[in-house]
């Protein structure tokens, strides 16, 4: 048995109905209108149809001339006017059903009844089409006309009914097949539609063979749903001849742009070479598929970007070179970016960024900006240009810590502009970055900010504790600082990991020209942090909130630092300096709220506040929740602020609530003159009164000690311990604030209670008393 | 009086014991199917459920065909098959999705099938195929019920059942699979596609849901729970209302239409359905309560229709005379004056 693909239209299986070759001429007629809304064919071609209002029921089969005449199909105009009025067939001969057409010519449907004389004349080669379909002689057949009204309403169901009654009432009838064919035909694609639209594949396509006149130019709608089933089916060469069908067969150039674009879609691109091939060209020049060529360049391209390893056509990107240059899209120039960034082209990358930046600042084009000039290593315009950015997304972050790494990093160090350094390290710090506080370490080292470069290599450290460069870099600072217990402590926990932190020789730390009798002393343990210890004290900025004071000329301990106070410049822009994010690590206070380590995961518990909100747009409740989860985020000193807004507020309780929280800001920031004044604004309950009090107290104490004022220390802690016990670290604090006054008998009483606590430092303190009394000789 | 609509039957050459070939005269007036369409038929051809947003479904369509048929009205017949195909025949397996809704857009949002509506569209095609020479009916006939068989028919401990749908029903879809309705047996279904599609065993399919209705009696009245998991011995299936309800009060009608008068199979079914007044009740089948007292004619010609097949008892007036309510139960009227008229018109006397 012959087996015929679908699409065979030179020879219709069904009885011998459709022969002519010209795919025009098969155009079926749809009087139903399908689902989708397929775009009108052009104007019809001219044929002088007189149309009037269907006053009467002026129904009628027109009986054709004489089948004998020979008539020139070519010469429609002539035919009919030398289209006699009608006179009845000779008997015998078939008539031709003009049903249909006097149906459409009535209806004003000029483009159906040309294609219905279009498709008469195929089947009746020798028939001419009357010169004026309305004029016809009724023969009163009122039902067959409320039939057609049916048809073209698409009430088939109804005209089911309506055939089938009458073909009950009247024994004689017969069906007109025209009518039967055409409801058979609307009844499978209402069902073939249905069905596609349900995603039922294999009954779209069997309806489709089943229908084969459903298949043609005119039913384009039907013709897609048909393609798009042999796809979904895995028939991809069937699809592809249905499409094929269309291009090389269907005329509208709507409809055949959709085609392509349709079959750019559902096809690899390897199979679309067939079917562009069928590209018609404009009088233009301008093939009419070239937006879909474009669009597969731009598909090879943005292939490229994503996949390193493939193999672009040139010409692909030749192309979208073309449409960036041209028309300007920052889609386009986009995908150049990263093609190019994809192959390590990072100059070509860059151009293309920027371009596409320029064209519209997004976190895209921004991020692939900077990823190009961290490749380039010009690490500040890349930080620059992603700083607004930074908080899109996990992946924007990471290019961004990677641009401020590299900026820190760099071996020719110009001094980074204050405000960038500002804005960069609570970002480091929120993130949680290694790598970067690693790098201000170093960076603090460069500049001699021993204390600072300290703790960030050991908040580095304590990110990560295993991470050997911080290590070493903490070391190396602790050396710096004349620190050779912290050393000792680093090299023993770094044993046999690290040779470079093992073959550290402690030399003196004695600056120039001081005393030797006098032996180092060791730092207050506040500021000594051991390796791999767990402070959730931020360190440092680089820029610290209060101006310098200077050692007092009490001090007998010449490797005290007095560096908490130093400007980063070294010209000193001390005594203006902006209030930080970050300060110098708040003395411990019971009453510190612990900051909640924000999982770095994309869970962002504190997701409220991550962003920048001027605190005075906000609602005093508002500001209150904002200032506490700033708090939450370790940043103080933004929260003041937003408590500042809070405490306007009506509620006494968020006025209490708010002062409560500036004043643990300001002593977490390290103000305590500040946090003092914070504790007034508002009455607190007696606890809170004491934890306030206590521990603003304890910080004044921490204060002065390092500015060198030890009796203003001792002071403050006297006042603070008539309020609250006083814990080993200010009683260690005052042990050495007594040694450095010189009254070692206070020291070592203090030290000896401190010892008999189990605490080492008692010890330490005692053996510092010792080495006074007893020098042992210069060191 | 009804007037009564002769149709002569083309004969097939087939035996006379196929149901198909027998003559079928009108058993529904064309009075009381007008009265029906007028309510509950569209002019697009769709089966309007009117206690259920107005959806139609294929139960509701293979009601209409069978019916149309029952009544003789050929051309009826045709509008409704024309809708029932063209928007509920669309599945790839050759079965009908279950719901339309004109509310929707799609009108279609579940492509399950519900195998009673199958079964009914099928039948009833397979009768107007045969009785009026419809060769493109008995064709559609034979493609559902070949995918019926292939579908929906499964065997289970020894039986041969029905699924009610294709998905939602089997292992791996629920803890108590596989649950059946027994009210999906439309057993006067079967003799007719057993003449198109003979080698799917229409017989044994027939046979294990009366045996499956004997095994199912459950509870203080001894009635069949609407759905039933047949995992173990048969028990009401989890997730659905505990009861003999809507569905399964269809099961004696369904019954007698195929010719069963079997007192054993039908008065336990007259004996627990049987409310005050001659209406329906529904139990629970645990506790054995009534759930609902049905009044509607519809549901009473059921237990009418037993009192007369089992003891003799004429119909009572009430339910003689049809008058169009809820669509289902004026459906389920029809069926029983159609099963009167042409089977047991004696009652009717």
């Amino acid at each position: 048995m012959r087996v015929l693909p679908i699409f065979v239209f030179g020879a219709v299986i069904a009885a011998g109905a459709y022969g002519a070759q010209q795919m025009g001429l098969l155009d079926s007629i749809a009087p139903t209108e399908p689902s989708t809304p397929v775009v009108e064919q052009a104007s019809a071609p001219p044929i002088p149809v007189v149309h009037q209002p269907a006053a009467t029921p002026a129904n009628g089969i027109r009986r054709p001339e004489a089948q004998g005449t020979v008539r020139s199909n070519s010469d429609e105009k002539v035919a009919q006017n030398n289209a006699a009025s009608s006179s009845p067939p000779p008997p015998g001969k078939p008539a031709v059903d003009e049903t249909a057409l006097r149906y459409f010519a009535s209806k004003g449907d000029t483009k159906r009844l040309q294609a219905e004389i279009a498709r008469l004349k195929a089947l009746y080669p020798q028939w001419t089409p009357p010169a004026d379909p309305l004029a016809v002689q009724p023969i009163g057949d009122t039902e067959l006309d409320r039939m057609w009204t049916l048809y073209s309403e698409g009430k088939l169901g109804e005209l089911r009914k309506a055939i089938a009654d009458r073909q009950q009432k009247e024994a004689g009838w017969t069906v007109p097949s025209d009518l039967l064919e055409r409801l058979a035909v609307a009844e499978s694609r209402d069902q073939l539609i249905n069905a596609s639209n349900l995603k039922q594949y294999q009954t779209v396509v069997r309806l489709a063979s089943a229908t084969p006149s459903l298949l043609t130019c005119a039913e384009i709608d039907v013709l897609w749903r048909v393609a798009d089933a042999f796809v979904q089916t895995e028939r991809q060469q069937r699809a592809i001849e249905a499409y094929d069908y269309v291009l090389a067969n269907c005329a509208d150039p709507a409809e055949r742009l959709a085609t392509m674009q349709k079959a750019s879609s559902a096809l690899p691109r390897e199979e679309l070479e067939k079917l562009l091939t069928r590209e018609k060209t404009g009088p233009d020049g301008i093939g009419e598929f070239a937006s879909v060529r474009d669009d597969l360049a731009r598909r090879g391209v943005s292939a490229g970007g994503a996949d390193p390893k493939l193999v672009v056509d040139p010409a692909d990107v030749a192309a979208v070179e073309r449409l960036a240059r041209d028309g300007g899209l920052e889609t386009d120039q986009l995908l150049l970016g990263w093609y190019y960034l994809r192959r390590d082209n990072a100059k070509a990358a860059e151009e293309w960024f920027r371009k596409a930046r320029d064209t519209k600042n997004t976190a895209e084009s921004s991020q692939g900006l900077a990823l190009s000039l961290v490749a380039l290593k010009r690490f500040s315009e890349a930080e620059d240009v992603l700083y607004q950015w930074r908080d899109g997304s996990d992946e924007i972050l990471a290019v961004y810590l990677a641009a401020t790494a590299g900026l820190l990093g760099m071996e020719t160090q110009t001094p980074i502009a204050s405000e960038i350094l500002q804005r960069i390290v609570p970002v480091i710090y929120e993130a949680r970055d290694v790598v970067n506080a690693q790098q201000l370490g170093w960076y603090a080292l460069a500049l001699n900010q021993f204390q600072t470069a300290a703790q960030w290599f050991s908040t580095a450290l304590s990110w990560k504790p295993d991470d050997e460069p911080s290590a070493y870099g903490l070391v190396l600072t602790r050396a710096r600082l004349g620190d050779r217990v912290g050393v000792r402590d680093i090299q023993a926990a770094w044993q046999g990991r690290s040779e470079r932190i093992a073959q550290l020789g402690m030399t003196s730390t004695n600056p120039p020209g001081t005393p030797a009798a006098i032996p180092n002393v060791t730092l207050p343990p506040r500021a000594t942090v051991p390796a791999g210890s767990d402070t959730n004290l931020p360190p440092s900025s680089l820029v610290t909130p209060y101006s310098a004071t200077p050692v007092s000329p009490l001090s007998p301990v010449p490797a005290m630092p007095a560096q908490t106070g130093e400007a980063i410049f070294p010209n000193g822009a001390g005594a203006t300096l902006p209030v930080t994010p970050q300060a110098a690590p708040a003395p411990v206070s019971p009453t510190e709220v612990r900051p909640a380590r924000q999982a770095r995961s994309g869970t962002a518990p504190a997701r409220g506040c991550r962003s920048t909100i001027p605190p005075g747009s906000l609602s005093p409740q508002a500001a209150l929740d904002r200032g506490w989860c700033l708090m939450n985020m370790n940043r103080p000193l933004e929260a003041a602020p937003a408590f500042e807004v809070a405490l306007r507020s009506g509620s006494a309780k968020i006025r209490t609530d708010a002062a409560y929280g500036q004043s643990l800001a300001y002593l977490r920031a390290g103000l305590a003159r500040e946090a003092a004044v914070a504790a007034t604004k508002a009455p607190q309950d007696r606890q809170r009164t004491t934890e306030l009090r206590t521990a603003i107290l304890a910080n004044q104490a921490t204060e002065a000690f390092d500015g060198g004022r030890y009796v203003e220390s001792l002071l403050a802690l006297d006042e603070r311990a008539r309020i609250a016990p006083e814990q080993i670290d200010l009683m260690v604090l005052r042990g050495y604030a007594y040694l450095n006054l010189g009254r070692l008998g206070d020291a070592e009483r203090v030290f000896e209670a401190v010892a008999a606590t189990g605490s080492r430092e008692g010890a330490k303190g005692l053996s510092a008393i010792s080495d006074i009394r007893n020098p042992q000789g210069g060191g | 009086m009804r007037r009564q609509v002769i149709v002569l039957i083309v004969q097939l050459g087939l035996l006379m014991s196929n149901p198909l070939s027998a003559s079928a005269q009108a058993s529904i007036s064309a009075a009381d199917w007008q009265a029906y369409k007028e309510h509950f038929v569209e002019s697009s051809g769709r089966v309007i459920d009117d206690a259920n947003g107005n959806i139609s479904h294929s139960e509701g369509q293979g009601y209409g065909l069978l019916l149309s048929y029952l009544a003789g009205q050929k051309s009826d017949f045709d509008l409704i098959w024309s809708f029932t195909r063209t928007e509920l025949l669309l599945r790839d397996d050759g079965l009908a999705v279950w719901k339309w809704d004109p509310a929707a857009d799609p009108h279609v949002s579940d492509v399950n099938n519900a195998t009673d509506g199958d079964l009914l569209i099928a039948y009833a095609l397979a009768l107007a195929g045969a009785s009026w020479s419809r060769t493109d009916f008995t064709e559609a006939a034979g493609t559902i019920a070949r995918a019926i068989g292939t579908e929906a028919v499964f065997e289970t401990q020894n039986r041969m059942l029905i699924r009610p749908a294709v998905k939602g029903f089997d292992k791996d879809e629920r803890a108590d699979a596989p649950v059946v309705n027994i009210s999906y047996w439309v057993f006067e279904a079967f003799p007719a596609l057993s003449s198109i599609v003979p080698d799917v065993n229409w017989q044994r399919v027939s046979d294990d849901g009366i045996a499956l209705i004997s095994e199912s009696r459950l509870g203080p009245k001894e009635l069949p729970p609407d759905w039933i998991s047949v995992a173990t011995r048969p028990k009401p299936a989890a997730g659905f209302p505990d009861q003999f309800g809507y569905n399964a009060l269809r099961i004696p009608l369904y019954l007698m239409r195929n010719g069963n008068r079997d007192p054993e199979l039908l008065r336990p079914f007259l004996k627990g359905m049987s409310g005050a007044d001659g209406s329906v009740q529904l139990i629970d089948i645990e506790s054995g309560n009534v759930h609902a007292n049905l009044a509607d004619p519809g549901y009473r010609i059921i237990l009418a229709l037993m009192s007369c097949v089992l003891d003799g008892v004429k119909l009572p007036q009430d339910v003689r005379t049809f008058t169009p309510t809820l669509y289902y139960p004026s459906t389920l009227h029809l069926l029983g004056l159609s099963f009167a008229n042409s089977e047991h018109p004696e009652c009717l006397q």
